[in-house]
Formats: C-alpha cells, sequence, structure tokens
C-alpha cells in the first residue's frame, strides 16, 4: 500500500555565516493513513524542521518528501500553497488562533479559504467545535479562552477541512500537564473515530504514554522508530525508563 | 468576502491608539482641505458675483461680425436693431433686465490739455435696474432722466492728469461712424475708481443717447443680459440661443465666464494653490501611514505566517493590508468630512474677518463654503493615498517565509 507521507533521505541544512548548520541530516521514514505519530526528541534535535518540511512550508537541501506519492520537492509555491489548503492542517505550539475572530470564525477559516459555501462552512464548524467539545464556547475570542480551549481550538481548525493529514508542532508546550494529557486524547481519539493521521512533534516524555508510534531524533538523525524496531508501548517505555 | 472584510474591519481596532491617530491625521488633511478649499469657493463665489454685478453681466450679445474682423468705422459692426434683440431676450426665463452698451474710443480735452479715452456708454436706467453701478470715488452716477446738460463719468487717473473735478467740463472728440470728426462738451457729474489703474488713467463714461449723437449712429457695440441667477446662465444661453437666429442679424451669445478674464486668471492661480496643497496632503498621509502599516505588519508576522500556512493564497494577504488601509481612509475622511464642517460652520459664526484685498479698502469676510464636490474629492484623495501606502507592507507580508514568520516573536 502507497504511504501517506513518504520521507526518503531527507536532509536540511540552514546557512550561517560562511558555513551552515545542518538540522535534518538524511532522515527516512514512512507515515501510513491513520497513523498516530510523534516526533520525539531534545529541543534543537530538528523536530520543527522536520514538521514544516512534511508540511511543505519549507523545502528540503536533500532527499525528498512524498505526500500521497506526489514529490513535494518539485512543487511549484502556487501548488505547495494549494496541497497545504487542501491536505494539510497544522496545529501550533502557540496555538496562533486570530485574534479578532471568535472561536467559530477561527475554525471556519481554512473553509474559506477553500472557498466553502456559507451553509457547508456552518455546519462543519459547528462539526469541528462539538468534536473538541466546545460548541458552548463558539462565539468568545480566544482572549476569552484557557490555553486548553484554545489549543482544542486550533485542533478543531486543523480538522474542518477533513485533511489527509494534521501536524502539531509542541501543542503541548504551552499547556500544563492535564491540559496536555487531554489534548493528546483528544487527538488520538479523532485519530481512532475518524481514521485522521496526525503527526505531533514533542519532547515531553509523558505524552509519549499515549503514543503508538514514536520517532525519535537527535541532533537531526533519525535514531529510532517504534514501528520499524516492532517494539510495543511497554518496551518503549521500558527503554525510556 | 464578507467574513473577509469583517476581518480587516476588526484588525483596524486591534490597537486602538494607533488607529485613533491615524484617523486624526487622515481627518485632519481632509478637515484642512475642506476649510481651505471652501474659503476658495467662497472667494471664487465673491468675486464671480462682483465681476458680474460690476457690469459684465451674465451674457452679452455681439454681432458675430464683431469677433470675425476688425471695425473700419465706428460701430461698423455694432448692432443695429437691438431694440427688437433686446425685446426678444427680455422676453426670456431668469431674465432680469437688459442693457445697451456702446464701446468707443477718443480724444477728451479741457482746453489746456488733451488725452485719449477709452468710452463706455451706458442706459442709466437699464444698468439701473440690473443693480450695476460704478464704484464712484466722488460725485454722482449719472442722470436717469434724459435731457439736460451732457453728464459724464471718468476715471481718477483721468480727473487726476486733466485737474478737473465734479462740476467742471470737458470736450469730447471722436470719429463718427460715417469717419467724420465730432465733439461734444460734457459736464463731469462724478469720478470712477475702478480698482485698477490703467483703467483709471482712459475711464470715460456718458449716457448711450449721448454716445449715438457724437458718434451718429443708432448702432449699440453689445446687449448685456442680466439674469436672476448666476447658476441659470447656461439654461437661459441654451434657451437663447435659437431665438437669437431667428433674427436679421447674425448674433453671438457669450457666457460671462467668456469675457471674466482676471476671474479666470485668479480662478486658475488659488486652483494652482490648492493642487498643492492637496498633493502636500496626499504625500504626507502617505508617508506617515507607511511607518503605521509596517509596524502592524512586523506586529503580525506570526499571524500572517499562520495564514499562508494555512494555504491562504499571497495574494489575500495583500488585499487583506490594501482592504485594511482603505478603510481606514474611509473612516478617516468621514471624520475629516465631519470635522471640516463643523469647524466650516463655527468659523462662519465666528464673524471673522481677513485684511481688505488689494484693490479695495473693506476688510474681507472669511467665509467657508460647504462644497459637496470638493468633500468628495478630498475624501477620494486620502482613501487611495492610504491604499498607496499600504501596497509596500502589503508585498512585504505577502512575500514573508512561512518558517521564519511562524517563529517570530
Amino acid at each position: 500500500m502507497d504511504a501517506l507521507v513518504n520521507v526518503e533521505a531527507v536532509s536540511r541544512r540552514f546557512p550561517l555565516d560562511h558555513s551552515y548548520v545542518s538540522a535534518l541530516d538524511h532522515a527516512s521514514f514512512r507515515v501510513e493513513a491513520g497513523d498516530f505519530l510523534a516526533i520525539a526528541g531534545p529541543s534543537g534535535s530538528g523536530k520543527s524542521t522536520l514538521l514544516n518540511l512534511i508540511g511543505c512550508i519549507d523545502k528540503p537541501t536533500g532527499g525528498r518528501i512524498l505526500v500521497e506519492e506526489v514529490d513535494t520537492s518539485r512543487l511549484k509555491p502556487a501548488s505547495m500553497t494549494a496541497l497545504r489548503r487542501e491536505k494539510i492542517g497544522f496545529v501550533f505550539q502557540t496555538f496562533n488562533l486570530i485574534p479578532v475572530f471568535t472561536a467559530a470564525e477561527n475554525v471556519e477559516f481554512p473553509l474559506l479559504v477553500q472557498g466553502v459555501s456559507a451553509r457547508e462552512r456552518r455546519t462543519r464548524v459547528s462539526e469541528a467545535l462539538e468534536s473538541v467539545g466546545l460548541s458552548s464556547r463558539a462565539h468568545h475570542r480566544p482572549d476569552l479562552l484557557s490555553g486548553g480551549e484554545r489549543q482544542r481550538i486550533a485542533v478543531a481548525r486543523a480538522i474542518v477541512h477533513r485533511p489527509a493529514l494534521v501536524l502539531a508542532d509542541e501543542p503541548t508546550a504551552n499547556l500544563d500537564t492535564h491540559n496536555a494529557t487531554q489534548l493528546i486524547d483528544l487527538m488520538r481519539g479523532l485519530n481512532q473515530r475518524l481514521g485522521l493521521t496526525f503527526i505531533f512533534s514533542t519532547h515531553d516524555a509523558r505524552l509519549l504514554e499515549h503514543t503508538p508510534r514514536i520517532i525519535r531524533l537527535c541532533d537531526g538523525q533519525v535514531i529510532s522508530d517504534s514501528s520499524t524496531e516492532g517494539a510495543s508501548h511497554g518496551q518503549v517505555l521500558a527503554a525510556r525508563v | 468576502m464578507g467574513k473577509f472584510l469583517l476581518l480587516a474591519f476588526r484588525n483596524l481596532f486591534r490597537n486602538r491608539r494607533r488607529t485613533l491617530m491615524t484617523l486624526m491625521m487622515v481627518g485632519g488633511g481632509v478637515t484642512g482641505l475642506l476649510l481651505v478649499g471652501g474659503f476658495f469657493a467662497f472667494m471664487f463665489w465673491g468675486l464671480r458675483e462682483t465681476t458680474i454685478n460690476d457690469g459684465l453681466g451674465h451674457l452679452q450679445i455681439f454681432t458675430t461680425e464683431h469677433f470675425n474682423r476688425e471695425e473700419k468705422h465706428v460701430l461698423d459692426t455694432g448692432i443695429d436693431n437691438w431694440r427688437q434683440v433686446a425685446a426678444t431676450v427680455s422676453t426670456g426665463g431668469h431674465v432680469r433686465g437688459v442693457a445697451p452698451r456702446i464701446e468707443f474710443y477718443g480724444m477728451l480735452s479741457n482746453g489746456v490739455k488733451s488725452s485719449v479715452f477709452m468710452g463706455s456708454a451706458v442706459d442709466p436706467v437699464a444698468e439701473n435696474t440690473l443693480g450695476f453701478s460704478p464704484r464712484l470715488a466722488a460725485g454722482r452716477d449719472l442722470d436717469t432722466k434724459p435731457g439736460g446738460e451732457v453728464e459724464a463719468l471718468i476715471g481718477a487717473g483721468v480727473a487726476r492728469s486733466m485737474s478737473v473735478k465734479p462740476g467742471d467740463g470737458l470736450t469730447l472728440l471722436a470719429v463718427t461712424s460715417d469717419g467724420a470728426l465730432n465733439g461734444i462738451d460734457v459736464q463731469i457729474v462724478g469720478v470712477v475708481n475702478t480698482g485698477f489703474k490703467e483703467m483709471d488713467d482712459r475711464y470715460l463714461r456718458i449716457t448711450l443717447a449721448s454716445a449715438q449723437r457724437l458718434l451718429e449712429s443708432d448702432r449699440v457695440t453689445n446687449l448685456v443680459v442680466g439674469l436672476d441667477a448666476t447658476e441659470n446662465t447656461d439654461k437661459v444661453a441654451a434657451d437663447l440661443g435659437p431665438r437669437l437666429r431667428g433674427l436679421p442679424q447674425n448674433l453671438t451669445l457669450k457666457k460671462w465666464i467668456d469675457l471674466a478674464a482676471y476671474y479666470k486668471q485668479v480662478r486658475s492661480l488659488f486652483s494652482m494653490i490648492f493642487i498643492f496643497l492637496g498633493i502636500i496632503v496626499f504625500f504626507m498621509v502617505l508617508m506617515s501611514s507607511v511607518n503605521t502599516l509596517l509596524m502592524t505588519m512586523f506586529e503580525r508576522t506570526r499571524e500572517i505566517g499562520t495564514m499562508l500556512a494555512m494555504g491562504t493564497p499571497r495574494s489575500w494577504i495583500i488585499a487583506l493590508f490594501v482592504l485594511e488601509a482603505t478603510l481606514l481612509g474611509v473612516m478617516g475622511a468621514m471624520v475629516g468630512v465631519a470635522g471640516g464642517n463643523l469647524l466650516g460652520v463655527l468659523l462662519n459664526h465666528s464673524g471673522l474677518h481677513l485684511p481688505p484685498p488689494p484693490g479695495t479698502t473693506s476688510p474681507m469676510r472669511f467665509q467657508v463654503l460647504h462644497v459637496p464636490s470638493l468633500m468628495i474629492g478630498s475624501s477620494i484623495l486620502v482613501v487611495v493615498s492610504l491604499a498607496l501606502a499600504s501596497i509596500l507592507p502589503a508585498i512585504r507580508a505577502s512575500r514573508l517565509q512561512i518558517a521564519e514568520a511562524l517563529a517570530h516573536v
């Protein structure tokens, strides 16, 4: 079966003065549709860089990434924009909600960009808010919501247009443990209920307990992939301890 | 589109103080333009009415020949059946009256000294009907009753040069319509100050009957038509044209604006000053808004990055910034129009007077007219200025690297 995402020997180097720094070095793995995948590693290990490359926000300096068999490194900017718009949902560490929009309007935004009709937008926004349990907060602006609520709204925004893939870069970094666990549980629930593929990065070891597949990065290199190791969730935990 | 407009509108109020400052700046520019433009409009209106009521009238009728060739003899391009023409014109709507005139040249003498004059012969009754009266520096106007001595008004320069005053006599010499030399004695009844030295040095005015006797002709140079309101000039001119074409002589109708060279010069000068002022306001708004909008763009870098990450086309980001600036311009224009009109009303009721303009002795009342076209024009100016000011920040925002923008603190 074709992979949803195929990362093939991907490298990303950034220029620094007269030299360069390697943020990602020959990373390779596959993500199947319906996966719930954590990319773990310490700060500076290349997690965000990898997510940016998969999300077509950045281009690799080596290797290639295929999303639904499309080589994203060969795409023109307009096609990359279209791919992000149609296929990918984003959740950010700092929520990144539009402050002048209400929760419902924030969730509606990706549909606006896609040109979905007003009636369809209303239905889908309502469903998305319900799926994150925040229907009652639909007309609140972000500054009136708690951190946990804001991030759940961000998740609703990421899934409202029914993307093939949801990318979440350190989604729990600004949340307390309770809210962080709730968020991961929410994303896992959506993954199981709707079959959505999630890839999220984290350096919080506690959250990995809820994650069936973990790819570990260190200094830009993939040092382990629990799926290829055939390790069980318990084994991964044991190894970490 | 509605949500997009809503987003742009709400973004204006994210930093209320900055928006308020921008609105005050834009509004101040519009207010300034309305006050200056409104005052200029009042000046133009005053000069227009003065020009018309000083004797130019709203319309003047000449023979077509008058403009096609030089006169071989005096009045040989004049209107010969002028009473019929005047009667035809008088029956039209909005016409207050018709005054015949003769423009002629000659010599005047006090017995010791001679000088050239530029004469104007008028019907005092018709002139009074139209409210035309010369600016007398001494004496009185021409008598409206026919008979008695031949009366004359002379310019202040003529009076000075010929050493005469009201009550003294002069002899006028002119070539008749047959080419012969003729002369009449006149009594000076008044001295006129036209405000123009060159005019005062040559000015002479006598009655139409006296001039026709001197020139031995029943013709007149032209007919001056006075209307009930200047605004009706075009309408009456359009009505009169076909009616004049039915008369025996070929006649031409001239509107006051075609004959008011001084008015046009003044208007042109002040219009240029106003345009210059408009350009200053335009660039003032443009330059200060570019800075403000760039600050806004930097503050919203991460938000723009988020929108781009979600697949928002870059053209939408440009459109959003231009729309925000345009909305700001519209609001600023509304503030400016309200402020300009309010200040205009206050100034009009303040009794403010300016020093007398050159050639006059009375202080000039400061009055601001409320001109709708000026309000629309000034508003368009600032809206366009702000829209242009937003282009640079908008393009910068649209070209942000998404990954860098998302990492922006």
